[in-house]
Parts: structure tokens; sequence; C-alpha cells
């Protein structure tokens, strides 16, 4: 048997020496090949690749112990710059397109390490080739491309050197189902051109279609391999990546009545005729749609749809170009941004934002910002009031963690805590603010279906608990249409379709836009 | 444990503080005066740069205007300049108050810039204050500036006259000894507020707007007024700094308050670690205190040179030493003195409260704010309970946490 | 009449100085994310070797060494200290660089110290005369290598691949490193790039008018603080918007300063270009022409 492009023995990675990453992990990748690495947020998957890419040092990272050959060649000791230059290229995770460069510059940075210029004239059309569309846009800023043409640009700036081995890390995150089909093709495509590539997928549905072979990785280390076609035969990956299982509902969690001061009843929010520009371009034209009292309603659309862009509206992060929002009596686009939490709005973010050094106790008390007094005279001279109102407050951040299944890790600092519970932290710091109508963007990017599944529980919980009303933006299909009652569906900033789950998901105009042939 | 240990450690200092005027003689009394004076204005520049996250290169400006603003309200009018005549106390009070004013009259700027942006803007204010303090001469007796009234409250004065002979345990009292007890307490009470301050409603919105200011809007902490409210208080403490410095020199002049001077205070608090009190402090002495040591010992130093003979002579020593300690530090210490003292004190005293370090996740991207790469969520610092912040100056290019 | 057009001219041809400081800022700025607080004393530097060589080795060979000197400084500064600061962001950076401006500056000044040197510049004290307006030919010459310089900096960034490279490491190093592009490479030809900036303003900046090379000159580079900052941060075209900016505020303001003077107080033109500065940060904080990031959701 030959010797395959690339093989990984028995690597350990740690961070900063402490944080080990991953443990004898060990795989093959043949020439000409598609591997998929599949695995939940945190599993190592990142850093694996980065290992292999040689970037682990600019992250604090090293490798441990165990080899990494490369072409027969032992990687240790060689910088990224160099492998690069032997034909081993990664395509960062989130695209990481340079936003200021044009698609050309972009190009031509990619093809950095290539001097010969007849090859790298042959690469770029080849890339063209490859993507039409970059080559219509070729003057255009990398930033004003939509996110689908931005993952093409990425793939498109790593083959401009050629390459024989491409790591891919997450090409489908974020990306409405109809451009995951497409990227797959791609990557079939590529790979079909003599191209091995290394894929690190979480949508394990797209990861085992495109790979010949695939890996699971949990917790640092592999845990299942083999041929794609078994893994995706196999019960247990079926059950925890693919979501075939029927989605049982786990057993109603017993709550016993939180000690927080329920919120003011939800009120209706109206969106009416809101139009979003930037910069000449329509993020959002004429949306309208109406989230009733203490229901979920979610906002679903393809990537670049606008739902992000509604979502900072509402929450006062964006101002809105035309049009307004109201929130029973109160206009929220005529308000300053910090006002909106006083009504009764409340956010999560699709990246992670919390103080990480300051434990989760903390973290919640931030959000009860709104609904303390102390003032920075008070605050300095720690008055009797203040020391009051602090207790009082904290006490009621300790039940709020204990909602959420957080009350064991309350004096522990954000940075030490999982992925999943940073994003339970998020939560509980707008439910601090006592929210009415809770805004959550992107609630279960990144989560593996078992954990989306338990995200989905919790906001069940509160809603039923706390009665308030929920506004979330998702790509998950499955978590949204077992969570929503209503669905407002948006493609290229406009409202396409509305409805139950059910109804639309039978829309046409939906099925083409968003789901792609494929579910059609 | 921990805390307990930081209690007893703290009255241990003020114990040794109160006693140390029965020891020491002037020049070092005068040392002591000079450190305590830059502290209070670390300690205000601390809560700006380190909590906030809001670089600021104005803080002598405030400084100068809390000196001058006690020297005209105290001072009596003469033929060169003119004088408020009021008591001390009032003149203190005043010098704070007045520089807050100016720092709120500046908060538009402070409100809507942030960062190294807002530093660079501040800049301009060193600038433009020596240009007010050079021009307007009938109030600060323009380039040679102007001789200050000493403290005094009720009777009392703070000086070496009123009484003119106090003694305590054998030792004359005289003016640098009564002044020393009067930074003190002004000392501790600063940074007492200050830790008040860190800790509460106010700091976490302060933190939680130098992290992410979109983050902080949707809390509903209003991001422009608490910039400007932290621009105030650091301007607060600056004043108070200020009057302090003119009378422990008991003069003003406008050199006293050059850019240097906002330099200074910075790699104070660097130096001390951002965002800690006592890091603070520390960085006070270290940076006052280095340049009138060398200076005053400069002949038991076999090799600086005299003077004016050309070869290395103690303030140019001092300044090389000064910058080199500087680059050492930032180079070799990660959140500064306070930041290596941390971790001793967790090498010494046991592990803080840990995680589910078992699925610790280096994986996660950061949360972006603050542009800090992936591995520093990972990071398992053992230093967090009280953690000051390393990253505490947003890069201008970093992109806001929404998209 | 002619008064004002030498003066506007006058103002033009410093500001034209002052920009090629600013562009130094704002490459390092764009290329580390480094505010780069001791570029004065690199500007000092610079001028301090030519004075020293030219007796010796003539001015263009001293001149030579000036501009690989400080491009050598600069390059030292950023892989010896920058690269290696504990917490590598940006506050810390800007402060680490407060340490360096002191060491350098302290350095020099005692190497200087009361003396004037003069740089020995071949124009020596000449003027070029158009009409009746006088200029000195140091200044109209600073003029031509300045323009001469921009040509060169513009063609470098967006034709060659070098200069796309740096943008690239410039807008997310990380990633452009996955590109096979060494960032140790593109941040010491920035650093290396502002320092042959600063000599060449360096030297402009001590040849008539100016009486020679004395510590002061590290100030006045100070003054491109504001021309960097109103053309916006990472912009290399704004600094030069900037610097002309600043160049004409500062000689309009000095040269009426007779007129001014009861209203402004003495010495304005010295705080001039720090007024113009807040005053357009309270505008666009982003400078004149700096990037306002595209936007796409």
């Amino acid at each position: 048997m030959a010797e395959p492009l690339l093989s990984v023995e028995h690597l350990d990675v740690s961070y900063d020496g402490a944080v080990q990453a991953l443990r004898d992990v060990s795989l093959e990748v043949a020439a000409g090949s598609v591997v998929a690495v599949l695995g939940s947020n945190g599993a190592g998957k990142t850093s694996l690749l980065r290992a292999v890419s040689r970037a682990l040092g600019s992250y604090g990272g090293a490798v441990t112990g165990g080899t990494i050959r490369y072409q027969g060649v032992d990687l240790a000791g060689l910088d990224t710059s160099t492998v690069v230059r032997r034909g081993l290229v990664q395509v960062p995770e989130g695209r990481r397109v340079f936003r200021d460069l044009t698609v050309e510059e972009n190009l031509r940075a990619g093809g950095f390490t290539v001097r010969d210029a007849k090859a790298r004239d042959e690469a770029r059309d080849r890339v063209f080739d490859l993507f039409p569309v970059l080559a219509e846009r070729r003057t255009q800023l990398g930033g004003l491309l939509s996110g689908g043409q931005q993952q093409m640009l990425a793939m498109g700036r790593a083959l401009m050197t050629s390459p024989q081995l491409l790591l891919l890390d997450e090409p489908s995150l974020g990306l409405a189902p109809l451009l995951v089909d497409q990227i797959g093709e791609i990557v079939t495509t590529i790979n079909a051109q003599g191209t091995a590539v290394l894929l690190i997928e979480q949508n394990a549905v797209m990861g085992l279609r495109v790979a010949d072979r695939a890996y699971v990785l949990e917790v640092g280390h592999v845990t299942a391999a083999g041929s794609a076609d078994e893994l995706a035969a196999s019960d247990d990956v079926r059950q925890r990546y693919l979501g075939a299982a029927a989605p049982e509902r786990p057993a109603a969690v017993v709550v016993t009545e939180p000690g927080i001061p329920t919120a003011e009843a939800p009120k209706r929010l109206a969106v009416e005729g809101l139009t979003v520009r930037f910069g000449g371009i329509a993020a959002l034209s004429e949306v309208s749609f109406a989230v009733e009292p203490g229901t979920v309603h979610a906002l679903i659309g393809p990537n670049g749809a606008g739902k992000s862009t509604c979502i900072n509206v509402l929450g006062g992060a964006y101002r809105a170009t035309e049009g307004r929002v109201t929130y029973g009596e109160d206009e929220l686009t005529a308000l300053p941004s910090h006002r909106t939490a006083g009504l009764g709005v409340a956010r999560t973010f699709q990246n992670i934002s919390l103080a990480l050094e300051d434990t989760v106790e903390d973290n919640l008390l931030v959000g009860r910002h709104r609904l303390m007094r102390s003032g920075v005279l008070a605050s300095a001279l720690r008055t009797p009031g203040a020391r009051r109102e602090e207790r009082a407050h904290r006490s009621t951040v300790r039940d709020i963690a204990d909602l959420l299944g957080l009350g064991p890790l309350l004096h522990v600092p954000v940075h030490s805590l999982s992925y999943g519970n940073r994003k339970r932290v998020e939560m509980g710091r707008a439910l601090a603010a006592r929210p009415s109508l809770l805004l959550l963007d992107e609630p279960v990017a990144g989560m593996t279906h078992g954990e989306s599944q338990e995200m989905a529980e919790t906001i069940r919980q509160v809603r039923r608990d706390l009665g308030l009303s929920v506004l979330l933006v998702e790509h998950d299909m499955p978590f949204v249409m077992g969570l929503a009652e209503q669905v407002t569906v948006l493609d290229f900033g406009k409202k396409i379709a509305e409805g139950t789950p059910a109804e639309v998901q039978r829309d046409p105009e939906v099925l083409r836009a968003y789901l792609g042939a494929s579910a059609a | 444990m921990s805390d307990l240990l930081r209690r007893l450690g703290g009255v241990a200092l003020l114990v040794v503080a109160l006693a140390l005027p029965l020891v020491l003689d002037d020049f070092w009394l005068q040392t002591g005066l000079f450190v305590m004076a830059a502290a209070i204005g670390a300690v205000g520049l601390t809560l700006l740069v380190g909590v906030a996250g809001q670089l600021s290169l104005g803080h002598a400006a405030f400084a100068a205007i809390g000196a001058y603003v006690y020297a005209w309200s105290t001072g009596e009018t003469t033929t060169s300049v003119t004088g408020g005549g009021l008591p001390p106390v009032l003149g203190l009070a005043l010098a704070a108050l007045v520089a807050a004013g100016v720092g709120a009259a500046f908060s538009p700027v402070a409100g809507r810039l942030r960062g190294i942006y807002l530093g660079l803007a501040t800049l301009g204010l060193v600038f433009v204050v020596r240009h007010l303090l050079l021009n307007l001469t009938d109030w600060t007796g323009g380039f040679t500036g102007r001789s200050v009234e000493s403290f005094a409250l009720g009777g009392f004065s703070f000086s070496n006259r009123d009484p003119d002979y106090l003694a305590v345990g054998g030792v004359e009292f005289e003016g640098l000894h009564r002044l020393w007890y009067l930074f003190l307490l002004l000392a501790v009470v600063a940074c007492w507020l200050a830790g008040n301050l860190r800790a509460s409603r106010t700091g976490r919105a302060w933190a939680n707007v130098r992290d992410s200011e979109t983050a902080a809007a949707a809390m509903g902490i209003g991001v422009a007024r608490a910039k400007a409210a932290a621009f105030v208080v650091s301007s607060a403490y600056a004043g108070t700094a200020g009057a302090m410095l003119a009378l422990a020199y008991g003069r003003v002049a406008p050199d006293v308050f050059s850019l240097t001077a906002s330099v200074d205070f910075l790699v104070m608090i660097v130096l001390g670690g951002l965002g800690s009190v006592a890091g603070a402090v520390v960085g006070a002495l270290f940076v006052t205190a280095l340049p009138l040591v060398l200076a005053e010992y400069s002949s038991a130093l076999p090799f600086l040179a005299a003077p004016g003979s050309g070869g290395l002579d103690p303030s140019t020593a001092s300044r090389i030493v000064y910058g080199l300690a500087i680059i050492a530090v930032l180079v070799l210490l990660r959140g500064g003195l306070a930041g290596a003292g941390r971790r001793l004190r967790h090498r010494l005293g046991g592990g803080g409260p840990s995680g589910d370090a078992g699925t610790t996740d280096p994986d996660t991207p950061g949360p972006g704010p603050t542009g800090r790469t992936a591995p520093a969520s990972g990071t398992t610092d053992p230093s967090t309970p009280d953690g000051s912040h390393p990253a505490a100056v947003t890069h201008p290019r970093s992109k806001e946490t929404t998209r | 009449m002619s008064y004002f057009l030498t003066q506007v001219l006058n103002g033009l041809s410093y500001g034209l100085v002052l920009s090629l400081i600013a562009a130094g800022f704002a490459i390092v700025f764009t290329s580390t994310g480094v505010l780069n607080f001791a570029h004065g004393s690199i500007v000092l530097l610079g001028a301090y070797l030519v004075a020293v060589l030219h007796p010796t080795i003539g001015f263009w060979p001293a001149m030579l060494v000036a501009l690989f000197g400080a491009a050598l400084v600069g390059v030292l500064i950023n892989a010896l200290l920058v690269r290696n600061l504990a917490d590598p962001e940006p506050g810390a950076a800007a402060i680490l660089m407060l340490g360096v401006d002191i060491v350098l500056l302290t350095e020099l000044t005692r190497r200087i110290g009361n003396q004037v040197l003069p740089v020995g510049a071949p124009w020596g004290a000449s003027v070029v005369r158009f009409g009746d307006i006088a200029l000195p030919t140091g200044r109209v010459v600073a003029a031509g290598v300045t323009v001469v310089a921009f040509a060169a900096l513009w063609y470098l960034f967006s034709r060659t691949d070098l200069g796309v490279g740096m943008r690239a490491a410039a807008a997310d190093g990380p990633t452009a490193s996955l590109m096979g592009i060494r960032l140790s490479r593109t941040a010491a030809t920035g650093w290396a790039l502002a320092g042959v900036l600063a000599a060449v303003a360096g030297v402009f900046l001590t040849s008539f008018p100016s009486p020679g090379v004395a510590p002061t000159i590290a100030l006045s580079a100070f003054a491109a603080i504001p021309a960097w900052v109103l053309g916006g941060f990472d912009s290399v075209p704004g600094a030069v918007v900037g610097g002309l900016l600043i160049g004409l505020t500062s000689a309009l303001v000095t040269g009426y300063e007779g007129d001014l003077e009861h209203v402004l107080g003495a010495g304005f033109g010295e705080v001039a270009p720090y007024v113009v500065m807040i005053v357009v940060l309270l505008v666009r904080p982003s400078g004149l022409m700096g990037s306002k990031e595209a936007v796409r959701v």
C-alpha cells in the first residue's frame, strides 16, 4: 500500500501548556481522497487542522506528542509558509476573506507563495472557471460579497497555490442549506481535479456525503473511524450528529417556583416597513411582521437574507433607514440603543459576548444593570442602600443560574466554561434583565444536534416559567420547526413567506430559496 | 483565605505608612509625598484605562487644572497674579470639582471616541492646557508659574508654622510630616473609593463597555454616558493629585504638567497592571521614586558622573533605567506587577475555583470585541476572582460583536 | 498677497515633510497594530546619523547609512520587543513604544548635548525664487522627494505581491499566514519602510531654515500625529492630506501670529494642529480618509 499523503500519529496538542485539546489522535489522508472529521464544538477539530497547517503557535498552542507526516516528511519544525509552498493549504473557519481587498487582490494574496507568473495566471483562471461569480465581481471588495460568495473566495484563495492537500475548516458553517449543497459539490469538483481534501465539519450530513472516509472526534480524541458509508450507517453517529432519531421530548424538568420576579406582561412587537441600507446596499427592504405576546417567533432565511440585520435593529445596535418598530406603545426605532433594554427587550449575541475573566455571577449581574439604581457616588461610597441592592440582586441572579442549571458554576470564571455553558450564561444574562421579549441571535450555532435539543428545551422552559415572547434567528431548521409557533422567512432582505412551521415548510417560494432542490 | 491575607497585608502596610514619618529624613518624606500624589492620579487613570478601556494621554492636563485651581483659589492677589483667598479645604475640593467639570465638558469627545482614538484626542488636551497656562498669566503666572499657599485646617497649618513646634515620640513634626498624614488619608480614601467602584454596578458597566459597546448597550448601559462618567471620575482623581503635587512642591509651573507627566501616569498603571488599584500604587511608587533616589544617591553609585560633566549623569541614568524598566515589565510580566503578584499568590496559596475544565474548549472563537484570539478563551488563567483585565484598550480595527 | 502665498507654499512643503512622518505612523499601525510613540526618536536618529557622518563620508553616503540605520532600528524594535510583548495588545504596545522612545531620546539627547549639529545638506541655505516668492531650496527638494516617495508607496501597495501581502497581513494576520505570507517579514518591511521615511523626514526637518539637529526635532515630529489622525489611522493617502492640512494650518497661524495673538495667545501655532485634530475627531471619529469597514450582514 502506498504511503498516505498525510498521516497523523498519536498527536497530542495543548494550549498554554495547560489545556489539552487533542489526545492521541491518529488519522490518514490518502492522496486524492476526501476525509471528513466530524465532531461538536470544542472537540478539537480546529486544533487538529492548525497542528497540520503549523498555525498552532500563533494561537498559543503546541504539539506535545506524536508526529505529523506529509508526503513522508515529518512536519515538526516547519512553519506555515513552508508547508504552503509544499502544497498543503488551510481554509480557515468563518471564511475570513480580506474585506478591504478586492476579489482579485484576495486571490493575489492567496497566491503569494507562487513565484511563477504563468503558474499563477493558470491557477487564477482555474479559480474563475470553478467560481464564475468571482470573475464577475473581481474588482469588488471582499467584504461586500455574500456569505456563500465569501466562502467561495476563501476556497479560491487557497486554490491559488494549486495545493495537493486542502484543509477545509467548517465550510458550511452559517450557510443556508442550498448553499451547503453547492459547497459540497464544489468540494467534490476540487477533489476530482486531483486535490485531496481534509474536511472539518459539524454538519455531518454534508461531511459524510462528500467524504470517502470519516473520523469522529470527541473531547480531543477519535471515537469512531471508518468509511463514510459505514459511519453514516452507525446508530451512534446517526443519533448524535444526524438527528435521525425522533426528537424525543426529554422528561419535563420539574422547576420549583424560581425566585425571579416575573416580567411585565409581554406586548406585541410590530415591525412596519423596515428598511436598512449600508452604503447603498439594502440589507433589508420594507419588511413587516409582528410577534404576538407570549409566542415563540422565528426569523429564518438564507445567509445574507438580513436576519441578523433585523435582530440588530430590534436590539438597537443598528439604525433603521426607514420604517418603524414598535413594542406595545413604544417606538423602538426612535430610542437610543441602551433605552431598548428599559422596555423589557433583552438579547443574546451570535458570537458570545461575555466578560471572560469574570465569574458567571458577575456576568449575570450585568443583566441586572437596568434594574439597579446605584450611581457612581453611591457605588464609590458603598452606601447601605447600594450594599442592600447589591445583595438583593446577587440573590436573584443565583435563582436565574439555578433555573438554567448554572448554579454550581456561579463562582467560576467564564473562560473555563464549555461552549454550551457560555451560551447558557449569555441567555441567563439576558433573562436577568427581566425581559418580556427575548431576542436570540443564532442560539444553537455551532452546537451538535444533542446540544441544540437541550437548548430548545431550555428555551421552552423559560418561556413557560417566565411567560415571555421569544424572537429567534436561526439556521438549524429542525430546531426552528420544533420550537417556533410562527415563522417569518426572509430572502435578499425581503419577506417571502410567513406562517406556522408546517405552512412555511410547504411554501414553494421557501423551498426554492431556502431549502434547495434536495429538500423539495 | 486569600481575602483575609490581603486584608492583613493592607493593615500592616497602613501601620508602616503611619509610622514612617518617625524615622524618615526630609528627602524621603518629600519623596513619599510625591509618591502619594502620583498614586492618586494613577488610581484614577487605571479606572479609566484599565476598567473602562479608554486610553488617555491627557491625565497631566487635568492634574494641571487641579493644581492651578488650588493655587489660584487659595492664593492671595499680588501685583503679578490674582487669587481667590479661599480656605485650603475648599480649594482642594474645588480642584477636584473643576477638573471633573472640565472632564465633563470634554465628555462629548470622551463619549464618542474609544480606545486609542480617545488617547490621541486627549493628547491634544495636554497641548491646549499648556497653551492656556502660558497665556493666562493673570491667573497662572505664565511660564514661571506661581507659588502655592500651604494647606491648613481650622487653625492647624500643614507647614512649619502654626503651631511652630509639634513633636510626636521625640520627633519634631514639621510641614512635611504633617502633609504626609494628610496625603496618606487622601490616598487611602481614594483607593477605597476606587476599589468600591470597580466591584459595583458602575464598575461592571464600565468593564462591559470596554469589552463590547454593543453588548453593553443591549444590557441597558448608556455607553457614551458610562465612558463620560469614567472620564469625569478619573479627571477628579487627576485634579486632586494635581493639587497635592502643588502642595508638595510649594509652587506650580507649566513644565510640571507636560506630556511626559501624562506618559508617567500611564507607565505607572501599566507597570502595576491595568485595572488594579494596588498595582497603580506600586507603579506610582516606582516611577516617582526612581529618579529622585538615583539623583540623591548618585555620588554613592560609581558609574554615575556629576551633572554637566558629559558622562552618564543621574537624571539621564534614571531616564534610561526608567525606559528599560517599562520595556522589561511589558516584555516579561503578563498583567504587570499585579499580574505577577497574583500568579505568585496563587502558586503559594493553592488553586482558586475551577471550571468544568474537562470540556474546556480551545476551539471556541473568542468573543471578538477586544480582538483577542481564541487561546485567550481557552487559557486557564488561575488568577481570576479578583482579576484585572489584560486586554484593556480596544484595537480600533476590531469588529463589534454584532454581525 | 505674496506674503500669503509664501506662507501657503511654506506650509504645503512643511506639510509634505510631516506627511512622510505621518505615513510612517500609518504603515507601522496597519502592519503591526502598534501606535509608534518612538517614531519621533527615529526621525531624530536619522537626522543625527547624517549630521555625525557627513563630515567624514560626505552627505549622500551619510544619508544612505541613515536610511539603513533608521530602518534597522525599526526592524529590531519590532523583532526583539514588540513581538515578545507579554500581553500582545495595542495599549501595551503603545506604552512599550513610550519606553523605547524614552531610552532612544535620552541617549540621543545625551550625545547631542547642547550643540546644534548641521546636517550638511548640499543645498545649504540657498533659496529658490518664483517671482517675488522665495522658498528655501531644501523645502523644494523635500516636496519633490516626498511626491516621488508617495508614488513609490502607491506602486508598492497596489501593484506588487509584497504590498498586497502586507495589506492582507494588516487586515487579518492569522489568515494571511495561512496563505504562506510570513507575518514576521511583512511586519519587518513595514517597520523598515517607516524608518526610511522617518530618516528622510528627519533630514528635511533639520536642514535650512532649521538650524540643525537638536533633540527638539523629536518633539516636532510629534506634530505629525495630528496629521496622521486627521488622515485616518490606516490610510497612507490620508497621511498626505492630513500632513498638508496641518502644515498649512501651522504656517498660516504662525505667519499671522501678530494679528491673532490678542485673540488666541502667543505661540498658538504649536497648538493649532491639536485643536484641528480634536475638532475633526469630533465630527469624523475615523478621520478624513480612514476606512469605514465594508458592512455586510
